[in-house]
C-alpha cells in the first residue's frame, strides 16, 4: 500500500465527512428513508458516525439499509461522499464480522458464471436450476427475495459473440468495457454497442484480462476483492490510455465504478488517472455529436419513449447524454420518468428482508411507468431494468438497442 | 462540448427561477446544478423586504425599496422587473397547483417554528399567516408525537405574546404511527398526509378540538409533499382554517417549491445536468464562451450565448475566501465587493440591529445585472448574476433572500 501514490488528503473522499454541515439535503433525498423508519439515513450514519467510527470499534447497525444509490451524494451541496463513506464503514464491519451464504453470491455473480461458462451446458442448466430452485424456495430460504426471478444466462457470453462479428477496420478505436450483466445475461447489449460504433467510424477491443468492475463486492462489504478488481480493472485502462484509446461502457454502475468510485474508495493516484480514461457509451456518442462526427444516417422510430435515468448515470455529472443523441433519430420522443430511484440498487432489491423496502421505492416508478403508456421503456442499467420487469410487466432496453436498431 | 443559447449555473431558487424564465421565451437552456440547492432548506415563502438598514420594520416593502442604498441589488433590478417577476412566479405556481399569494405593498406575517412572526410577501394559502388571524378566538398549536425540531409549548408561547393573550391557546399532539425507528421528519409526516389514511386519521384526531370556524390551527410544515390538494382537504374536513409554520430543514414547502419549478423545466425540455461543479470558464476578452464543468472523471465544456450565474454566494461556494480579504468568484474570476477591516466584518450581535459585514460580499452589477468592477465597468458582457451571488445586501437580516433571488433571476432571463 505505501508504495502507492494517494491522491491528496483534502481531496481523499474518506476526509469529505467533515464538510458535513449537517443541512438534511440528503436526508430529503434519500428513498430508503422514504421507504423505512429502521434507517437513521445518510446524514446521521455516513458523516456523524463514519467519522467516529473510524477512530472506535462501534457500529451503526443501520448502516445495513444503505443501498448506494448515491441519491445522497448528488444532494449533499457541499461535496461529502456520503455513500461511500458508508460502504467504507460497512467493509470494516464485515472485517470483523462473517458474512452470510447469501452475501457470498450475490457478490460473486462473475465467480459463478464463469464456473458456469466452463461447464459444457453449465448455463442452460443453471437456468433450469433457478427456476426449480425459485419454485422449490430454495433461494428464499437463503435470504434471497423468493420473488423474484434470478438473471437468467445467456446461452453464450458476449466474448464468444464478439468474435463473430466481422467489423470493420478503423484506425478510430474503443475499447468496451462489457461488465457482468452484459458478457452473461445480455449480450445483445453489447452487440448493439459494436454495431453503433461500427456505424459512428470506430472499431471495438474487447479486452478479455477486465475483470467485474467491484460493486457487487463493494455494496456487501468484500472491500478488499473489490480492491483486487480494482487494481487489475484499472492497469488494464491505463494501458489502453497510454495508446491513446478511451474504455466505454454501457452499464452506468461498471462505468460509475471504473471512475469514480475506485477513486473514492481507494483513494490512489493511479485510479483517478485512470477513471479519466472512461466514458459512458452515449456521453462518447454526444461527444462524437458536438464535433459533427456522429452519423446521423438513422431510420425514423416514430415512439414516444419513457426514460428512467439510473441513480448511478446522474451521479456521474454527464446529465442525460441519451436524451440528446435520441434528439438525432428522426420521430423518436423522449420523455424522463424522473421520480427518483428505482430501489433496486444492484443486489440490494435481492435481499429477502430488503425487498419490501425495494418494492416501496419502486411505486413511484412502476405507477408513473403504467400511467405513461409509452411504446418503449428505456434505461441504462441492468438492474434497474430487472426492478421495472418485475414491478410493471413492461420490458424495458437499453437505449443503444433503440439506436442500434435505427441505424439503415 | 455542449451547445445552448443559455447555460444556467446553480439549482436553488434563483437558478431555477432563471432557467425556467429564459426556457419559457424559447431559448435552449442547460442548467448546471451542483448539490440539492437551497430549497429543501428554506421555507418557500417568498420575503421580498421585511427590515431596512436600521432593522425598522418595513410596512410597504415596494415603496421602501426606493429608499434603499444605491449599492442594493433592488437599487439594480428596479421595481418593474420585481413586478413582473412575482406576476410571472404567481402564474407557475398557479398553473401547478399550489397558487402563492400576498402582495408587494403589505407585509404577511407567518408564524415561525418556535412562534414568533416573520414578515413576507407571497406565500401558499397554508402559510398565509396574518390573513387568518383575525376573528380567531381560539389556536391550537398541533405537535406530532415523535417530531424532531418542533416545540410546541415554546411556540405556544410566543403565539400568546404576538397574537395576544385576549384568546385561547391550546396545545395538542397528534399520533402519526410512524413513530418507533428514527427521529421522524417533517417530511415523513408530509408523506403520510400524502395517503388518505393519513388525512384521515390527522382529521379525525383533531375534529374533537375544532368545529368551529372561529379556530386555527396551527401545524408544523406537513400538509403534504406536493401542491396545495392536502391543504384543502384537511382545512375542509376540520371546517376552518389551517396553517402551516416555517421550520427546520428539511422544509416541505421549500421542497413544493422546488417540485413545481423542476417538473415546469421538464416540460419545457430544458437539460438538467446534475452532481456537475463548474469550475472554470474559457473567455475571449469580454464574452465568455464556454464554462467548464466536472464529470465522475472528466471536464465537459458548455457552450452558450449567454450564462446566468446563481451560486449561491459566500454561503454556498458560489464565493470562496481561503485568505481575509480576498473572496474570489472561481468561476468567471469576477470582481467581489466586500466591507473591508476586520472590525466590521460580523456583528456579534446575532439577532441585532445591525447586518453582518460579510454577509454583504458579493458581485456588484449594473442594472442589466452584468458584473462590474469598482469603477462600475462591465467585465463581462454576456454573463448575469443572480441570487445571493450579487453583492451589498445581507438578506438574512433584511428578509430579502428569496425576493431579490426572484426578481434578479427572471430579469436576467428576460435580459
Amino acid at each position: 500500500m505505501s508504495d502507492k501514490q494517494m491522491i491528496e488528503e483534502e481531496e481523499r473522499a474518506i476526509y469529505t465527512g467533515d464538510h458535513c454541515l449537517s443541512c438534511t439535503s440528503c436526508m430529503s433525498n434519500c428513498p430508503v428513508m422514504a421507504a423505512a423508519k429502521e434507517y437513521r439515513g445518510p446524514k446521521l450514519v455516513a458523516p456523524a458516525h463514519g467519522r467516529m467510527h473510524f477512530s472506535e470499534d462501534d457500529t451503526e447497525l443501520s448502516l445495513d439499509f444503505c443501498s448506494n444509490c448515491k441519491s445522497c451524494d448528488r444532494a449533499c451541496p457541499s461535496g461529502v461522499a456520503v455513500s461511500t463513506l458508508n460502504m467504507l464503514q460497512r467493509a470494516e464491519y464485515y472485517r470483523h464480522h462473517p458474512h452470510s451464504q447469501r452475501d457470498d453470491m450475490l457478490a460473486h455473480g462473475e465467480r459463478m458464471a464463469k464456473r458456469l461458462n466452463a461447464i459444457p451446458l453449465g448455463t442452460t442448466f443453471a437456468n433450469f436450476g433457478m427456476s426449480i430452485g425459485k419454485s422449490l424456495g430454495i433461494f428464499d430460504s437463503m435470504g434471497i427475495a423468493g420473488k423474484r426471478d434470478m438473471p437468467k444466462y445467456a446461452s453464450s457470453t458476449f466474448a464468444q459473440e464478439f468474435k463473430k462479428i466481422q467489423q470493420p477496420k478503423s484506425d478510430k478505436k474503443v475499447v468496451f468495457y462489457p461488465g457482468c450483466s452484459i458478457n452473461y445475461n445480455e449480450p445483445h447489449i453489447g452487440v448493439a454497442f459494436v454495431k453503433v460504433m461500427n456505424k459512428n467510424g470506430y472499431e471495438v477491443i474487447l479486452d478479455e484480462k477486465f475483470n467485474c468492475c467491484g460493486s457487487p463486492l463493494v455494496v456487501t462489504g468484500y472491500l478488499d476483492e473489490a480492491h483486487e478488481h480494482a487494481e487489475n480493472n484499472v492497469s488494464r485502462i491505463l494501458y489502453w490510455k497510454q495508446q491513446g484509446i478511451p474504455v466505454l461502457a454501457c452499464c452506468t454502475s461498471c462505468s460509475l465504478m471504473l471512475r469514480q468510485e475506485y477513486e473514492e474508495l481507494f483513494g490512489e493516484q493511479a485510479m483517478k488517472d485512470a477513471g479519466e480514461n472512461v466514458y459512458d457509451a452515449f456521453e462518447f456518442l454526444e461527444m462524437l455529436d458536438a464535433e459533427g462526427k456522429f452519423n446521423t444516417n438513422i431510420n425514423a422510430v416514430k415512439a414516444r419513449f419513457l426514460y428512467h435515468v439510473p441513480c448511478h448515470l446522474k451521479t456521474q455529472g454527464i446529465g442525460t447524454p441519451a436524451v440528446s443523441i435520441f434528439r438525432r433519430i428522426p420521430g423518436a420522443k423522449v420523455e424522463l420518468a424522473d421520480v427518483g430511484c428505482c430501489g433496486m440498487s444492484g443486489n440490494y432489491g435481492f435481499k429477502k428482508d430488503k425487498y419490501d423496502i425495494s418494492m416501496k421505492i419502486g411505486e413511484k416508478l412502476f405507477s408513473r411507468i403504467k400511467a405513461a403508456a409509452a411504446d418503449g421503456i428505456i434505461c441504462d442499467c441492468p438492474t434497474c431494468r430487472m426492478q421495472i420487469r418485475h414491478g410493471t410487466q413492461t420490458d424495458p432496453v437499453h437505449p443503444i438497442e433503440v439506436l442500434a436498431k435505427a441505424y439503415k | 462540448m455542449i451547445r445552448s443559447e443559455v447555460v444556467v449555473i446553480g439549482g436553488g431558487f434563483a437558478g431555477l427561477t432563471a432557467a425556467l424564465a429564459a426556457a419559457k421565451r424559447g431559448q435552449t437552456v442547460t442548467l448546471l446544478t451542483y448539490g440539492e440547492g437551497t430549497l429543501p432548506l428554506n421555507s418557500g415563502v417568498i420575503d421580498v423586504l421585511g427590515y431596512d438598514e436600521n432593522h425598522n420594520f418595513v410596512e410597504n416593502p415596494i415603496a421602501a425599496i426606493e429608499k434603499l442604498p444605491e449599492t442594493h441589488p433592488y437599487k439594480k433590478i428596479g421595481v418593474k422587473a420585481l413586478q413582473e417577476a412575482v406576476e410571472f412566479f404567481c402564474g407557475v405556481a398557479r398553473k401547478n397547483h399550489i397558487p402563492y399569494h400576498g402582495s408587494l405593498d403589505h407585509q404577511m406575517m407567518v408564524p415561525t417554528a418556535i412562534g414568533t412572526l416573520k414578515p413576507t410577501c407571497l406565500t401558499p394559502h397554508s402559510l398565509s399567516g396574518s390573513e387568518v388571524f383575525p376573528g380567531k378566538k381560539k389556536i391550537v398549536v398541533v405537535g406530532i408525537k415523535g417530531l424532531k425540531d418542533f416545540y410546541g409549548d415554546i411556540m405556544m408561547e410566543n403565539l400568546k405574546k404576538a397574537l395576544g393573550e385576549g384568546r385561547e391557546y391550546q396545545l395538542v399532539e397528534v399520533d402519526t404511527g410512524l413513530t418507533g425507528g428514527r427521529d421522524i421528519t417533517t417530511q415523513d409526516v408530509a408523506r403520510w398526509l400524502d395517503t388518505d389514511a393519513g388525512t384521515a386519521s390527522f382529521t379525525k384526531q383533531l375534529k374533537a378540538y375544532g368545529g368551529e370556524t372561529d379556530v386555527l390551527f396551527i401545524v408544523p410544515q406537513v400538509l403534504g409533499t406536493k401542491g396545495h390538494a392536502c391543504y384543502q382537504t384537511i382545512s375542509s374536513r376540520l371546517g376552518t382554517d389551517v396553517l402551516e409554520t416555517t421550520c427546520l430543514p428539511p422544509s416541505v414547502n421549500g421542497m413544493r417549491l422546488q417540485h413545481v419549478l423542476v417538473d415546469s423545466l421538464r416540460e419545457m425540455g430544458v437539460d438538467i445536468v446534475e452532481n456537475t461543479k463548474v469550475i472554470g470558464s474559457e473567455k475571449d476578452g469580454k464574452t465568455v464562451k464556454a464554462v467548464i464543468a466536472k464529470t465522475a472523471s472528466n471536464e465537459r465544456k458548455y457552450y452558450a450565448k449567454k450564462f446566468i450565474l446563481a451560486t449561491g454566494g459566500f454561503y454556498s461556494g458560489g464565493i470562496t475566501m481561503r485568505d481575509f480579504e480576498q473572496p474570489k468568484e472561481p468561476i468567471f474570476d469576477l470582481p467581489v465587493s466586500f466591507v473591508k477591516g476586520e472590525e466590521n466584518w460580523t456583528n456579534k450581535e446575532l439577532f441585532g440591529n445591525a447586518p453582518q459585514g460579510f454577509a454583504k460580499t458579493g458581485i456588484l452589477t449594473d442594472e442589466a445585472l452584468h458584473p462590474v468592477d469598482e469603477s462600475g465597468t462591465v467585465v463581462l458582457e454576456n454573463v448575469h448574476v443572480v441570487g445571493r451571488d450579487l453583492g451589498g445586501y445581507d438578506f438574512c437580516f433584511e428578509h430579502s433572500g428569496n425576493g431579490v433571488a426572484l426578481a434578479s433571476a427572471y430579469k436576467a432571463a428576460m435580459m
